[in-house]
């Protein structure tokens, strides 16, 4: 699979001959193969113009814009290469039958809690006593068939992520308590973590989702709409646990990243530069971690895994055959 | 006028109002003798990134595989021919693989000449890298065979779902490949 790239400095990005070149604001210079590029992240102030656009758009290179307090602020998306009237047309159809939406949620939400469940068995057999955690997502697994429309359905969802949050608190020191989750803006370190690493899982699923013809914007779980990109909120859910979480819980417990890697400002508290050049280092590499595909009968890369997912789905919708959400399988 | 597919393919290749248009390419033949779910998602356009160099090892009957041969790729309606030569039919395989396949596509192009255009040629199956050339003749037999193809090729391009899965050799080149298996 291509590569991401990241950008923390401040600084410009342009075309220069055949590649894309970065000059910071101290002037040092850097090359991006583009030939080699799945997408670029730009993490600061950085300038751009519409001729290194189009050339972007040549090699379909993304470009996911991380704006101010690194929250994720929208994604510069090539030309579709792939375009399928048909797909869009049976992804539409299948969000307007409320059974058939509702069929391929629950399969998301199932999907999401057996990846949380994942985790929590995997510190539950280390020092940690998660059992009420693991018989709460249970108990919400076995509600999913249960919900009778999107807002139940969301409700489990919900509770099982609650119970699923109660993990952190366990598993990481008591530097780095988490109460609950709040979003905007994060309040403390932990908060941070989980918005940071989420929104790297979510502009994967975008990039994931562009290489088929599927079209972003149309989604089951989420409401269309809710963000611009709402088919990557579904499949993020299911990969959060397993690309963003876990190592958040490695970062932290083997003090990769301390209280010192915060900005706290008034009520907020957000990664500085080095905190997120260490969570990112680390993310490139979970994704690019292989695993072998019981199916394929290779090695695959996680990032390749969300590629799958998209596929997966789109086979649902044209063909009829079973959508089986991802579940952690090693 | 019956109803059937191959009538209805004739009318549709001959240009008459059809309500429901049937057509067959070559490439469409060959599928149904190298894999049915793969002329399934053909037929309807299923298109899977091949940008991707993990999936894009190939589609075997692919056209693009034989990039640098030249060829006349003669325009016919529905099918488009590689070259005539002497008055007949050439068919250009690089490799004697999946030979039956290739075999079937000529076949249903000297039906197509005979029963669309009313031309009777025979044809040739080459393959240039192997110094091999193969006379195809539309028998009796193999115009029965590209006949009862054609009802076959309908009865899967008109269903709602693919053929299932199975394991075939060439599974493991198809460009299909990431998208069926999993
Ligand atoms: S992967 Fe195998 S079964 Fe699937 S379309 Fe290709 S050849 Fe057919």
């Amino acid at each position: 699979m291509d590569k991401n790239y990241h950008i923390f400095s401040d600084g410009r990005i342009e075309r220069s001959e055949d590649t894309v070149r970065l000059e910071t604001e101290d002037g040092e210079k850097k090359h991006i193969p583009v030939e080699h590029a799945e997408a670029v992240y730009l993490h600061g102030q950085v300038n751009y113009n519409t001729r290194l656009m189009s050339f972007l758009n040549d090699h379909g290179v993304a470009v996911h814009v991380f704006g101010w307090n690194d929250r994720y602020a929208g994604s510069l998306m090539p030309e579709r290469g792939q375009t399928s009237g048909r797909t869009v047309v049976e992804q539409v159809r299948a969000y307007d039958d409320p059974e058939h939406r509702q069929r391929i949620a629950s399969a998301f939400v199932r999907g999401s809690i057996h990846n949380m469940r994942t985790n929590v068995t995997y510190y539950d057999s280390r020092e940690y006593e998660l059992d009420g955690v693991l018989d709460d997502l249970d108990a919400a697994a076995t509600r999913v068939g249960d919900a009778e429309d999107i807002s139940q359905l969301m409700g489990v969802e919900a509770s099982a992520r609650r119970a699923y949050y109660r993990t952190f608190d366990a598993v990481l020191p008591d530097s780095f308590s988490f109460d609950r989750r709040e979003y905007n803006p994060p309040p403390n370190p932990v908060n941070a973590l989980i918005s940071f690493g989420n929104s790297l899982v979510y502009a994967n699923c975008v990039s994931a989702i562009r290489a088929t013809a599927l079209d972003p914007a149309v989604s089951y779980l989420h409401e269309p709409g809710e963000r611009r990109y709402s088919l990557s909120l579904d499949i993020a859910d299911l990969f959060k646990p397993v690309l963003a979480d876990r190592l958040l819980f490695r970062l932290v417990n083997r003090k990769q990243i301390s209280r010192d890697d915060f900005r706290e400002e008034l009520d907020s508290c957000l990664l500085d530069e080095g905190g997120r050049e260490t969570f990112l280092k680390e993310f490139e590499e979970t994704l690019e971690r292989t695993v072998e595909h019981p199916e394929l009968n290779r090695k695959v890369s996680y990032q390749y895994l969300l590629r799958l997912e998209a596929y997966k789905l789109k086979k649902h919708l044209l063909t009829g055959e079973s959508y089986d959400p991802f579940r952690r399988w090693w | 006028m019956s109803d059937s597919p191959v009538s209805r393919l004739l009318a549709t290749a001959r240009g008459d109002a059809v309500d429901d248009p049937f057509r067959v390419t070559g490439v469409m033949m060959q599928y149904y003798y190298v894999c049915e779910r793969e002329l399934w998602f053909e037929s309807r356009n299923v298109e899977i990134d091949r940008e991707n160099p993990s999936v894009a090892r190939g589609t075997r009957v692919d056209d693009s595989s034989y990039g640098e041969r030249t060829r006349e790729n003669l325009r016919l309606g529905m099918i488009s021919l590689d070259l005539l030569e002497d008055d007949r039919v050439i068919e250009v395989k690089p490799s004697s693989t999946l030979t039956e396949p290739a075999r079937m596509q000529l076949s249903y192009y000297l039906w197509y000449l005979d029963r669309v255009l009313g031309v009777r040629r025979e044809g040739v199956l080459a393959h240039p890298t192997e110094r091999r050339r193969e006379e195809v003749r539309l028998t009796p037999e193999r115009r029965e065979k590209v006949e009862s193809a054609i009802r076959g090729i309908h009865g899967i391009v008109t269903a709602d779902s693919p053929p299932e899965a199975t394991e075939k050799p060439y599974c493991e080149s198809c460009a299909y490949r990431d998208f069926c298996w999993v």
